[in-house]
């Protein structure tokens, strides 16, 4: 991947990239892992953008495939440890943040089902109806009352935790 | 008040630090190292299944009725065994300490390795394991009737013309010489395809990753196999 294709076509969606991953992921190392297969699947995919949606839409597609993919290859196999791979540094995503209240609602929506997970995200990156239903690939009717019902949950969740 | 999860987020990201990007230097690290790993296990287990026939054949044989096709076997598999131990040996040293594309490298060579000699290890290994089940057949039990014998009995007694050659029928000699000919010729390929129904998987998906990567290495920027 040339620095020139990850500075000007990745680096300025980093954000997009980073949250999704936060979302799916539960620790350091597993979001790094995420993040860098993220990028890697936007270059090899990159002769595949038609310019019919937004570049931004695109990333946030790629991305959440990516993520769920990457989830149910883990929840298929979890990796077993041995002492010679052991994992350098495992860090609890529950600190990834310097803001706490952050670090409580990515820690609620990674208790989410990996579709509302990124229903909410996209909702919560402003996304319209329409954008969200194109980005998970459903019909934007039900999205609304599908928001409302996370945001009950997400707010019980945090209930006590924020003020 | 509590705050609702829109100000949370709004909030939360505000600051410019809150969004770094984790550095892309080791990408292929634990990808090769996890295909790697997986090979050697799967290797593993297929070397103890091969130790594990090797050892029930010989009782089967015997019980079954074909101790003449057992023993061959047994040693052909203890054969398959030992030499595949030299190549285990040989993967385990690959060095996992260069950087993720020369690991990957290495385990290549080593995986060519492997099939070129697999390919001409069938070309014995497979007209062998016939004439074994042949003879297996041909000679029955220890010290009871041998039913090559009396099959030819039994054709020279339906087709008394049939040509004979050192006391067996000609067209016979002709199939079983015919049959092994064939099993050496196409042997590679079959042990090639074998290999390809066990290890096809993990062999495609590390020449794509190779294949990856020597086009990031081909692009100038960041190396991205670094250890």
């Amino acid at each position: 991947m040339s620095s020139d294709f990850y500075t000007a076509s990745i680096l300025p969606f980093a954000g997009i990239i980073i949250k999704m991953c936060r979302a799916y992921t539960d620790t350091q190392e597993d979001f790094e892992d995420y993040y860098q297969e993220v990028c890697l699947q936007i270059w090899r995919t990159k002769d595949n953008f038609k310019e019919e949606s937004k570049w931004s839409t695109w990333i946030y597609r790629l991305s959440l495939n990516v993520c769920m993919t990457l989830l149910k290859k883990r929840k298929k196999s979890k990796v077993s440890f041995t002492s010679d791979n052991l994992p350098d540094e495992v860090v609890e995503d529950s600190k990834a943040f310097a803001d706490e209240p952050l670090n409580y609602l990515f820690n609620a929506i990674r208790q989410l089902s990996e579709v509302d997970r990124a229903v909410i995200l996209l909702y919560l990156e402003e996304k319209t109806y329409q954008e969200i239903a194109d980005i998970i690939g459903t019909n934007p009717n039900n999205i609304g009352v599908r928001i409302t019902r996370i945001k009950e949950r997400l707010k019980k969740e945090l209930d006590g935790k924020v003020n | 008040m509590e705050k609702s999860i829109e100000t949370i987020w709004e909030q939360g990201f505000l600051k410019d630090d809150v969004l770094v990007a984790p550095k892309l230097n080791d990408l292929y690290n634990k990808k090769s190292q996890h295909i790697v790993d997986k090979f050697k296990r799967m290797y593993e287990i297929n070397i103890i299944a091969i130790v594990v026939f090797a050892l029930l054949i010989l009782p089967f044989s015997y019980f079954t009725g074909i101790p003449y096709m057992g023993i061959p076997m047994f040693f052909l598999f203890i054969a398959v065994v030992l030499v595949n131990r030299k190549l285990k040996k040989k993967l385990d040293k690959i060095d996992n300490t260069k950087n993720s594309y020369q690991y990957l490298s290495s385990f290549d060579q080593w995986i060519k390795e492997l099939v070129s000699l697999n390919t001409k290890l069938s070309r014995y290994l497979y007209p062998y394991v016939f004439l074994s089940m042949f003879l297996g057949f041909w000679f029955g039990s220890f010290g009871e009737n041998i039913p090559g014998q009396d099959l030819v009995e039994f054709l020279q007694n339906k087709y008394p013309d049939m040509f004979m050659l050192f006391g067996l029928p000609l067209l016979g000699i002709i199939a079983v010489i015919l049959a092994l000919g064939l099993l050496a010729l196409f042997g590679g390929r079959i042990g090639q395809w074998d290999l390809n129904l066990v290890y096809g998987r993990i062999i495609k998906k590390l020449d794509i990753m190779m294949r990856d990567m020597e086009e990031l290495r081909g692009e100038s920027g960041i190396d991205i196999t670094n250890r």
